[in-house]
């Protein structure tokens, strides 16, 4: 073969090869965030005056800013591994929250049972719009694009447009939006999460799974690989994550408005881009994931920390997406031509 | 045929129709433990339709399918799979966008209780495959992408998948059209292997020369028919040339 040659005269890509190769795209999201993040600690501590970003306060924030995106996009970047989109995460998020605050508000129900129910509603959308993609056979970018817009119309149906108050007490505003010192606690459901997901995606045959049916479907069906059932779980997971998203978030602010989540469906796929997952699915890591969640929330946090006006925000993550995506392709395109010598 | 130990596949009458097309009408076919078979026939003859049926992704209108001689219906890939029938396509049809080793273990993976995966003893098993039993090359790390593989590379990732599971047959339907001439003599080569330790295979290919150097019995389709069916003693290279042209 061809190939033997030009291996050999190539022995640093067989060294690489040892770490999983699927993972090498971490390493350059990775770099880009620690050199961001160092750039923002020296230009903190220089000007702390105009840049407070050394400090307790920024550092609170953003340990509980990051999560309400990042767990959202943890599902919605499983799922896009699995090769299916999910638009609707913000409607989701938005009514499961307010279902759960007008049973506790208005029902006097047990904030516990409220955001078991709240769960239970976003997995039940997630469910939904898998049953709706396969029965009717259209794409999951249009499935959950309409279901988005009906979950959204109908919160506002069912509940109006104003806020709803939530002001639990105890255990339950501890366990969701307290803190262990300086470490919010959404942020350690942030990593558990993250944690938990980045086992089954990387170490568990349904991770395996997923990045099959996302890569090449009828190659997966042809080792019997049931891609259906495969992908209806990671839209059962977005649809989890999103309701989880928004029961925190609710719980931090005490209220939640309709029309809250619009822009989290958009951001999700984005983090889940500049992380490295493909939008035709089948590639992506859960490092990546939250790296890309975090590198949203750090230009955000630049921004306000800097004064700037919002479009800024628009942007940046804009031409940030642009890159993450070519350099990914760039990489890609590279991997192949060594691989035909 | 029929005093001989059951076939290990046998394909009696089968007829299958995509909407006004025929497909297949009444084709029997059977393989034998351990043999190897080419099928020949012109473009829209109907081979890849009848194997499409044996490896369980299309079923048959009517007809009857026996394994080993018990009934066999073939209605999924999974009951085909379970058989021991695997198909081998042109590119692998493996995902590009996982290693080598994911790739081998792909539906099939080993895993402790609880479904995580033993990675460590998953990709050892799978560079033994590689370099032993397929001998891709001791250089090949089965780290590696797919996606950075050449096509032949593929398709020894998928043959050495069927090794490994004990595939009992191998369905390669034109595997070597996008082949290099090293590359094709490697897979004639690993068919050849395998039907040593017992692996039947069936082969469709329009290189009647490369066929008649591994195959033991030879199938002409003409129009969803079976218009010859013979061991090698029973016909020449020219024979089976002109029974091919001839239609
Ligand atoms: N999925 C399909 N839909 C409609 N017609 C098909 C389909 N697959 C095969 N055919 C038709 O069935 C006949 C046999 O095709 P095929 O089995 O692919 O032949 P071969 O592999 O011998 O070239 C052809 O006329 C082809 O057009
Ligand atoms: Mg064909």
């Amino acid at each position: 073969m061809t190939t033997q040659t030009a291996e050999a005269s190539r022995p640093e890509v067989v060294r690489l090869g040892r770490m999983e190769r699927a993972r090498r795209a971490d390493l350059d999201i990775l770099a880009v965030f620690v050199v961001a993040q160092v750039g923002c600690v020296i230009a903190g501590l220089v000007a702390p005056g105009k840049f407070a970003y050394v400090t307790t306060g920024n550092f609170q924030v953003m340990l509980q800013a990051i999560p309400e995106l990042g767990i959202v996009a943890i599902g919605v970047g499983l799922l896009m591994i699995a090769g299916e989109f999910d638009l609707s995460v913000g409607a989701n998020y938005t009514f499961a929250a307010i279902v759960m605050a007008n049973l506790v508000t208005g029902y006097g129900m047990s904030p516990w049972g409220a955001a078991a129910i709240a769960l239970l509603v976003g997995l039940l959308i997630g469910l939904l719009n898998a049953a709706v993609t396969f029965w009717l056979r259209i794409p999951s970018f249009i499935t959950t694009l309409g279901s988005g817009l009906f979950w959204e119309g109908f919160t506002l149906l069912y509940h109006g447009a104003g806020f709803v108050s939530f002001t639990p007490t105890g255990a339950f505003v501890t366990a969701t939006s307290g803190s262990f010192g300086v470490l919010e606690v959404e942020f350690c459901w942030f990593i558990v999460l993250a944690v938990v997901c980045g086992l089954l995606l990387h170490r568990h045959r349904l991770g395996n799974w997923f990045y099959a049916a996302g890569g090449n479907a009828t190659a997966a069906r042809a080792v019997g690989v049931r891609t259906r059932r495969v992908k209806t779980i990671a839209f059962a997971i977005a649809g989890v994550t999103a309701a989880l998203a928004g029961i925190l978030a609710t719980s931090r602010v005490q209220s939640i408005v309709p029309g809250q989540g619009t822009d989290l469906p958009l951001n999700a796929i984005a983090a889940c881009v500049i992380g490295g997952v493909a939008l035709m699915g089948g590639r992506g890591t859960m490092l990546g994931i939250v790296l890309g969640s975090a590198l949203i929330y750090l230009i955000q946090d630049v921004l306000l920390l800097l004064r700037a006006p919002g479009f800024y925000l628009q942007l940046f993550v804009g031409l940030l997406i642009i890159a993450a995506a070519g350099l990914n392709q760039f990489a890609r395109g590279r991997a192949a031509r060594q691989g035909n010598g | 045929m029929t005093d001989s130990p059951a076939p290990l596949l046998e394909l009696r009458d089968i007829s299958k129709s995509y909407g006004q097309v025929q497909a297949l009408r009444d084709v029997s076919f059977t393989v034998g433990k351990g043999e190897t078979v080419g099928l020949f026939g012109d473009n829209g003859a109907g081979k890849s339709t009848l194997v499409k049926i044996m490896a369980g992704v299309e079923r048959a209108d009517a007809g009857s399918i026996f394994w080993e001689g018990k009934p066999a219906p073939l209605g999924s890939r999974r009951a085909s799979a379970e058989l021991g029938i695997e198909p081998i396509y042109q590119d692998g049809a493996l995902c590009e966008s996982m290693p080598i080793w994911r790739n081998v273990f792909l539906g099939r993976e080993d895993t402790v209780r609880g479904g995580f995966l033993r990675t460590r003893r998953m990709r050892d098993a799978a560079s033994d495959i590689l370099r032993s039993d397929i001998e891709i090359g001791a250089h090949i790390d089965t780290d590696r992408l797919v996606s950075e593989l050449s096509g032949g590379q593929r398709q020894a990732v998928a043959i050495a998948r069927a090794v490994h599971f004990k595939r009992s047959l191998l369905l390669l339907d034109e595997p070597t059209s996008a082949l290099a001439v090293r590359e094709t003599e490697a897979l004639l080569g690993y068919v050849r292997r395998l039907r040593d330790e017992g692996v039947s295979s069936v082969l469709i290919t329009h290189n009647l020369h490369q066929a008649y150097q591994v195959c033991e019995r030879f199938v002409v389709m003409s129009r969803g028919r079976v218009s010859l069916d013979a061991a090698r003693d029973e016909v020449t290279l020219a024979d089976l040339t002109n029974r091919v042209l001839d239609q």
